[in-house]
């Protein structure tokens, strides 16, 4: 391992080890009641993985240098992608799908996320190998089903995501992750409520503060969510999620918090813990900013022209008749 | 140099690898790969509607008969912040498209590349441009 490598490991093992402190920041806004204030509009938007890539083992973070050429590398592959055939390309990478997405359609930003001034090669930060601890069988099967969905013999058998019902990829959380589009976020922020509406399918989450969860019976599609204050970060605690949201196939029990620090005035640090033991050996961690953006967010009326369901099911139907024809 | 052993594998890793599987429906649902058309006609409508923009394009065959295809675009979120407005295409204009018919049979099909007459692409662009999160700097 060279010594860069070395280094960068060990910072994170420090981190990791200390516990959280209740950061404190100067300098950012804080509203009349003297929290930080959280309001404004926001964007995840990287190309760091969830997960550290193989070629990056034990590597967790990069230098601005190595960084540059691994940004570059990627808006160029980005370019060169446009305007190919994407059979082979997509064949590369194991997959059989058609492919389809011109570059100009993604919006994941060109920059791997940066927390305490370097760049990060995976969002999670513990395990500290970057990767998602063992999942459980039956994990790995609602994870694979929140991708391809099951049958395609009635709409509700279909992904949520197609269905507009929440967006893919966990991006409304929690945890929010990045996905390929559509990372922007609202906060708006009273003593007694913190709103997050995310902009793909327009989810809101409502975190009331200083409350105490819902009764175990009731089930909401993004978890019910309270949060307090520890020092200047914003702690939310969410539980009661339904049997249906598939966040790396969890089950309904599980259990985010989530840790809101703005750090300065354009920065919202996030880190989230994810608990779940009928699905994940042990706990992990994810950590990226939150940069301020230019507002507005978009309505994403999911609904509105959601042809992409008519098709499939669609396609569904004239293979079953063609096949009874054979 | 260091960065040699890691380079080009995490770059194809990170930008095509997490492409088909995480988007709004995965593209081999609705568009059969077995089934690429080309089609040469003119814009006639444009609709930037969530989850994705269609452009209407109006195809002549050889019998002269004009039928009317729909090609699927980005989320109209994202083409907002690149500058692709609603006017951007007039109708009228003349396009190429090479993509995939949907599943279903329908006059449908996914738009990744569209091309007009003089070869400029109509959707050009990369993640480093445009985006808010470049923006800010």
């Amino acid at each position: 391992m060279c010594y860069r490598c070395f280094v960068s490991l060990g910072a994170l093992f420090v981190l990791l080890a200390a516990p959280v402190p209740a950061q404190t920041s100067s300098g950012v806004p804080r509203t009349s009641d003297g929290h930080p204030d959280l309001q404004g509009t926001w964007t995840n938007a990287t190309i760091t993985p969830l997960e550290r890539p193989a070629a990056l083992a034990g590597k967790a973070t990069l230098t601005d240098a190595e960084a540059r050429v691994l940004e570059t590398q990627s808006v160029n592959e980005l370019k060169e992608y446009d305007g190919k055939s994407e059979g082979p390309l997509l064949t590369a990478t194991g997959s059989a799908g058609t492919g389809g997405y011109n570059a100009l359609f993604l919006d994941r930003g060109s920059e791997f996320a940066r927390v305490d001034g370097v760049k990060r090669t995976s969002l999670i930060i513990d395990p500290p190998d970057g990767k998602v601890p063992r999942m459980s069988a039956e994990a790995g099967r609602r994870l694979a089903q929140s991708y391809t969905g099951g049958s395609f013999d009635s709409v509700k058998d279909r992904p949520l995501s197609e269905r507009c019902l929440v967006g893919f990829g966990s991006t409304s959380g929690p945890p929010m992750l990045p996905v390929l589009y559509n990372n922007n976020y609202q906060i708006v922020q009273t003593p007694d409520n913190v709103l997050i509406l995310v902009e793909m399918v327009h989810d809101a989450r409502i975190i009331r503060m200083n409350a105490t969860h819902a009764p175990p019976n009731v089930r909401q599609w993004l978890g019910d969510s309270v949060g307090h204050w520890e020092g200047d970060t914003l702690v939310v605690d969410t539980t009661n999620f339904t049997n249906k949201t598939r966040v790396r196939g969890a089950t309904e029990n599980l259990h985010v918090i989530e840790r809101f620090t703005r750090t300065d005035a354009g920065t919202i640090l996030y880190r989230a813990t994810i608990e779940d033991p009928a699905a994940f050996a042990k706990p992990w961690t994810i950590e990226y900013p939150f940069l301020a953006t230019k507002g507005p967010i978009y309505e994403y009326a999911c609904h509105e022209g959601n042809y992409s369901l008519t098709d499939i099911l669609g396609g569904a139907r004239k293979k079953e008749a063609e096949a009874g024809r054979n | 140099m260091k960065m040699k052993p890691f380079g080009v594998a995490a770059c194809a890793t990170l930008m095509l690898g997490a492409a088909p599987a995480w988007a709004h429906h995965a593209f081999a649902a609705e568009f059969d790969a077995k089934r690429p058309v080309h089609l040469v006609g003119v814009v006639s409508k444009v609709e930037l509607i969530n989850p994705h923009a269609w452009i209407h394009v109006d195809v002549k065959g050889p019998d002269g008969k004009v039928t009317t295809w729909m090609i699927e675009a980005g989320s109209p979120n994202v083409l907002l912040r690149r500058g692709f407005t609603k006017t951007s295409v007039a109708p009228g204009t003349p396009v190429v498209v090479d993509g995939y018919q949907s599943k279903d049979g329908s006059l449908r099909a996914n738009g990744k590349d569209i091309t007009l007459p003089n070869g400029t692409k109509l959707f050009l662009g990369s993640s480093g441009t445009g985006a808010p999160y470049d923006q800010k700097k």
